[in-house]
């Protein structure tokens, strides 16, 4: 709890903040993205600029009725500005409805263009790309920055428009009316221009603190729940609940905080208002007397009032609205600018049908220093390794330069003699195929599941590669065959069956060579040997690599490869490793002697 | 929620009274301004104009301040509430039973602390608004109609259709918007499962196929928005509009009236002023019902958790347990889970003070169940379960917990320091017997290698601990308090085997001269104990010591068996 901070809960992100110069550089990043909706741009402006000359129209035909008609007992004059006003509204209200419609046409368009961009860059970007940042982060990207841009296409931006049109437009008409009440009454504007960016800033420091207040209250709170059973077991109830008790005050204390703030604003605000109504009466009336303005002006000036007001807090709240939209933007356009670490040369070649694999003097590490010492290694065609050893050796990252997740630092990976960095992508994807054993499912059918690696299988491709596994039974087990609903990451299935569709999954695509990383996990003995025979069947005949975290699975392969800190230290069939006495052969030594118990019964 | 409310009635007061000198005197302003017009302007007073504009700066100043005053109440009463409300939820689910947290969800606990009681905050901020809305609608209805009543109905006879609109939108909004937050969830879904599954999708190359998905969501989204951005079209448009029918009817019909002599010409602009007075009142009483359900259906919700009592409590009369050695004893105890299926009928078990005792069983065999009944986490359905010859439902609960030490199998640890986490038994414990505790857990060593010592942040948030060192912790945090009975539910199955070593020592040694309840599949830790108790089929088959079990009982080796092969079949190089 004392580590908490923010956490996903709260508020939107209020503090991400764009220097001038960024928001510069994004708007000038934007123009390309929004060149295509140009015309209709354009055409909203207009719009917008319709609707609010409707809106400014009667406070000055009302003037013109006070002035004309009520003045000079005119009754006619009186009418005409009542249907004009009549009309004006008319004309807002269709301005106003054409104006949401264009503006969301626009605007959804573009956010379901830079959707499908973002998303397809993402998928573009290097694994190294993926194990550097954090899931969660990239995440956000596509929801919550894309949701602040939402929010401004949906609501923000006509609002911030509409306002500053308003503002300037009501600015515009009182000075036109008389410049001299104009500048009185303008009196009463900075106050408010100022208290309201005062307010702005202490209430987003004060919904910042708020949040943070909250997510480390739900943090003492889930604590207190994942907990309950070591609370209680050690009778600390009454203590936890006083220590929730503090975090739950301090969010209350940060609440108030927020409420002191505007308890300080609005009335600031009223007053501004009530002040400039009696200064245009005072002075208005005084003007009245001395013939520079009428009696309708004066009027007109009181009912201005409140379109200059509106405008004035509705900007500086929406001014929130714009500056996470600013800040979404720059964080989606650094993405964008993140280069594809894996990207295919040009010029490249598809890789031959069949061959072996051969590391020459491969060196590799994530960061400064390197995970993979100058390994040489050579499977041939058709032969199955085993890559053993402690965790953190480097089996894995060894497995991930075979598939081209990673290019080499130094020497390079071949398969059948083409280096893989002059290999086509599809082609590369097509020949070398990396399962990870314990099997990511997709939302979906178990199908989807399965066509992940040949998207245009047709189902009697898929009843192949699952009878060739020998699963048939257990794929017709599922409640709906292929059609059944996996849900999401799968929890529908159970570890075992997950495993079995990721084999399938694996079998369909028909790769030539094979990267396998074993599944960690431990199964009921019955499924065990079902997924070790699936495995068995899928890689006869095939190039194997098989990150074995068992001991049994390295003892089937053809040869074993150790590798301890970044090297390959021994390097031989299973035989030849217990015959050679090295780290092998007391690994195996230790674990036999552990599974002889269990073989015991 | 009553209890809440009632203890701030102060601020309740103060708030209403605010919030009627707001209302006053922001409905005294428009009419002062036609007073200025009508009595000052128009002949040509200039001192009535100067009196009128003083009085309204002095009304300005009452609206101002009793503005941030009813502010300043609404929220503070509707925090306080949210506050302590979630004080009571969270203090009533620290004391509620196993089997309730068994069934609940964390997440739906946290949503209940959460999302449900800000719903009623919001709902508690909408009151006192919504009296001086209607202290508003009353007060602007009654000014005009004095003036003249068919103007007032001309005037403000369109604006409850802004009221049926704004209901008739959000009824029709509603299902769009769920359907849209569904959309933006299957988006998020896509995007979530490309980027935790990535090693999936490049290993096969299957970003075509992602692609083609998120592109299916975001034209889905992309509908949803533009069918919201249609309604929306139909709505916002007439929050304007509405309002300026009502000033087309003033301006004419008013105007008619002040040209028959029948109105003052101030009336025109302080009913213009009114009309748009009474535009948020209006929209807000649409808002308030709407909030009003979604608060009471939260506040059903709550009230569910709430009148939840506590099973596992206090007899009246219960008392200290008398000292004794720690001998456990389960007399014809017969116990199941929520009412379930028994897992005992009739069980009889003796653990004598001081012995080591090992409870082996294959899964569901009720071992656990053993550990979780003498402390009480639940009661048993038959027999009784005595704690030094004192049946544990007479003795108060503190008091029978704080004498027993129990090391889960998932160790739990709080995001704070390694201290106060081992301490947590007795947070006055001094230093000396934390480390004591640390030390006879084997735990010292390790944590004057971390970063701050005993002072350093794990859990959650925190330094990032093996199993094997939480172990350590959760076993000095068990030991701490000097309990006379310690439990060792399945405490070293989460710890890998080659380390187990370690942990067996300290275990060892906490052991010695404690009553200690072993929960175990591994022959090493059942090693440990002086006697091997078998459980199968919700009773004791067999009993005696691990090599006397292994000679004479089949079933017993089965079990073991068992569960080797489960572990064997697993991993060599577990990761902690």
């Amino acid at each position: 709890m004392r580590g908490g901070g923010g956490g996903p809960f709260g508020q939107h992100a209020i503090e991400e903040k764009l220097t001038r110069h960024d928001a510069t550089q994004v708007l000038r990043r934007l123009v390309p993205y929004l060149r295509p909706y140009r015309v209709r741009i354009v055409f909203s402006i207009l719009l917008l600029i319709g609707q609010t000359a409707c809106l400014l129209a009667g406070p000055a035909l009302v003037r013109h009725g006070i002035d004309a008609g009520l003045r000079k007992n005119d009754a006619g004059a009186l009418n005409l500005s009542a249907l004009i006003y009549l009309f004006a509204a008319i004309a807002g209200l269709f301005f106003g409805r054409a104006v949401i419609r264009m503006v969301a046409k626009v605007g959804e368009a573009f956010l379901r263009d830079l959707r499908s961009r973002v998303f397809r860059h993402l998928m573009s970007l290097g694994m190294d790309f993926f194990e550097r940042e954090k899931t969660g982060k990239l995440v956000a990207r596509m929801t919550s920055d894309m949701d602040a841009l939402q929010e401004l296409v949906q609501m923000g931006l006509v609002m911030f428009v509409q306002n500053g049109l308003l503002f300037v437009g009501a600015i515009l008409v009182i000075f036109l009316m008389s410049w001299k009440l104009a500048l009185c009454t303008l009196v009463v504007v900075p106050p408010v221009v100022i208290a309201s960016r005062w307010f702005r800033k202490a209430s987003n420091k004060a919904y910042l603190l708020v949040r943070d207040r909250i997510g480390q209250n739900l943090s003492t709170l889930q604590e207190g729940l994942a907990g309950v059973r070591v609370v209680q077991a050690f009778a600390r109830e009454r203590a936890f609940t006083r220590r929730f008790q503090e975090t739950n005050e301090a969010q209350y204390d940060a609440n108030i905080e927020t409420v002191r703030i505007s308890a300080k604003y609005f009335p600031i605000v009223e007053f501004a208002g009530v002040a400039g109504i009696a200064l245009i009466v005072g002075i208005g009336g005084a003007f009245v007397s001395a013939d520079i303005v009428t009696v309708g002006t004066v009027a007109a000036f009181v009912l201005y009032l409140n379109n200059l007001f509106e405008p004035i807090q509705q900007l500086s709240q929406l001014y929130n609205t714009l500056q996470q939209a600013g800040a979404a933007l720059q964080k989606l356009f650094e993405l964008l600018d993140t280069p594809p670490s894996i990207a295919e040369r040009p010029g490249a070649v598809d890789l031959p049908d069949e061959g072996g694999l051969e590391l020459e003097h491969v060196s590799f590490g994530y960061g400064a220093e390197d995970v993979l010492h100058d390994i040489s290694l050579r499977v041939p065609l058709g032969e199955r390794l085993a890559l053993v050893g402690p965790t953190g050796a480097g089996k894995s990252t060894l497995a991930k330069l075979i598939a081209r997740f990673y290019d080499p630092r130094e020497g390079n990976v071949e398969y059948a003699d083409v280096d893989l960095r002059d290999a086509t992508l599809r082609s590369l994807r097509e020949r070398i195929v990396v399962v990870p054993q314990e099997g990511f499912l997709f939302a979906g059918s178990v199908r989807d599941n399965i066509i992940v690696g040949k998207p245009d299988a047709t189902d009697e491709q898929i009843r192949d590669a699952i009878a060739a596994l020998g699963l048939v039974d257990r794929f017709d087990a599922f409640p709906d065959g292929l059609d059944t609903e996996v849900r999401e990451r799968g929890s529908r299935l159970s570890a075992g069956e997950k495993q079995l569709v990721s084999l399938v999954r694996a079998a369909l695509a028909d790769p030539a060579l094979l990267v396998l990383d074993e599944a960690t996990s431990s199964l009921d003995p019955g499924t065990e040997r079902t997924v070790e025979r699936a495995l068995g069947r899928l890689t006869e005949g095939r190039t194997v690599v098989v990150v074995a975290h068992r001991l049994s699975t390295a003892a089937r392969a053809d040869r074993i490869a150790v590798v301890d800190d970044g090297h390959v230290p021994e390097l031989g069939t299973h035989d030849e490793l217990i015959a050679h006495e090295g780290r092998y052969a007391s690994l195996y030594a230790a674990w036999d002697s552990r599974a002889a118990m269990g073989r015991a019964s | 929620m009553r209890g809440t409310l009632g203890s701030q009635r102060a601020w309740l007061v103060l708030g209403v009274l605010s919030g009627v000198s707001w209302t006053a005197a922001k409905i005294s302003v428009p009419l002062l301004a036609a007073g200025a017009i009508d009595n000052g302007i128009l002949p040509g007073n200039s001192q009535a104009i100067l009196v009128y504009s003083l009085v309204i700066v002095a009304v300005g100043v009452v609206q101002g301040l009793s503005s941030g005053f009813r502010r300043y109440c609404a929220f503070r009463i509707a925090y306080r509430s949210e506050t302590d409300l979630r004080q009571r939820l969270f203090a009533h689910l620290q004391r509620l039973h196993f089997a309730f947290h068994d069934e609940a969800q964390t997440g739906q606990l946290m949503a209940r602390a959460n999302t449900d009681i800000f719903q009623i905050n919001q709902a508690v901020i909408l009151i006192p608004l919504t009296i001086a809305s209607s202290l508003t609608l009353v007060g602007v209805v009654t000014v005009m109609a004095l003036q003249s009543v068919p103007l007032t109905l001309l005037s403000l006879g369109a604006l409850p259709l802004l009221n049926i609109a704004a209901t008739r939108f959000s009824k029709r909004m509603q299902p769009v918007t769920t359907q849209l937050q569904e959309k933006l969830g299957d988006l998020t879904a896509v995007v979530e499962e490309s980027v935790a599954g990535v090693r999936a999708v490049k290993g096969f190359g299957s970003e075509r196929l992602q692609e083609r998905q998120l592109d299916h969501e975001a034209d889905a989204v992309r509908d949803r928005s533009l069918e919201s951005a249609r309604l929306r079209s139909g709505f916002l448009p007439l929050v304007d509009f509405l309002p300026a029918l009502a000033l087309v009817a003033i301006l004419w019909y008013g105007g008619h009236l002040v040209l028959n002599g029948e109105l003052q010409l101030g009336y025109i602009v302080a009913f213009n002023s009114y009309v748009l007075m009474l535009i948020w009142p209006l929209r807000m009483a649409g808002m308030l019902v709407a909030q009003a359900s979604r608060a009471s259906a939260a506040a059903g919700r709550l009230d569910a958790i709430l009148v939840t009592d506590p099973q596992v409590v206090d007899k009246p009369g219960a008392r200290e347990l008398p000292p004794g050695p720690g001998e456990i004893r389960f007399e014809n105890v017969a116990f199941g889970y929520h009412g379930g299926r028994p897992i005992f009928t009739d069980l009889d078990l003796l653990i004598r003070g001081g012995e080591a005792v090992a409870v082996v069983g294959t899964t569901g065999a009720g071992k656990t169940t053993v550990a979780r009944l003498v402390p009480r986490f639940y009661d048993v359905d038959g027999g009784r379960v005595l704690l030094d010859g004192t049946d544990v439902r007479d003795v108060k609960i503190h008091d029978l917990r704080r004498n027993i030490g129990i090391v889960f199998e998932d160790t739990f640890l709080f995001s704070d320091t390694v201290r106060d986490n081992i301490a947590f038994a007795d947070p006055q414990a001094p230093m000396e017997t934390v480390r004591g505790a640390a030390r006879l857990a084997g735990a010292d060593e390790f944590i004057d290698d971390m970063p701050d010592g005993y002072e350093t942040i794990v859990g959650e948030y925190g330094y990032t601990l093996s199993g094997g060192q939480r172990q350590r912790l959760a076993i000095a945090r068990a030991v701490l308090a000097d309990p006379r009975v310690l439990i060792l539910d399945d405490a070293t199955s989460s710890v890998d085997p080659t380390k187990e070593h370690e942990i067996r020592a300290a275990l060892r040694e906490v052991m010695s001269g404690r009553t200690t309840l072993i929960i175990a599949h591994r022959p090493a830790t059942i090693a440990l104990a002086d006697r091997v108790v078998l459980l199968d089929g919700g009773r004791m088959v067999a009993e005696g010591t691990h090599d006397e079990l292994l000679e004479s009982t089949e079933r017993y080796r089965e079990v073991l068996a068992q569960a080797a092969a489960v572990e064997a079949a697993s991993t060599v190089e577990r990761v902690p």
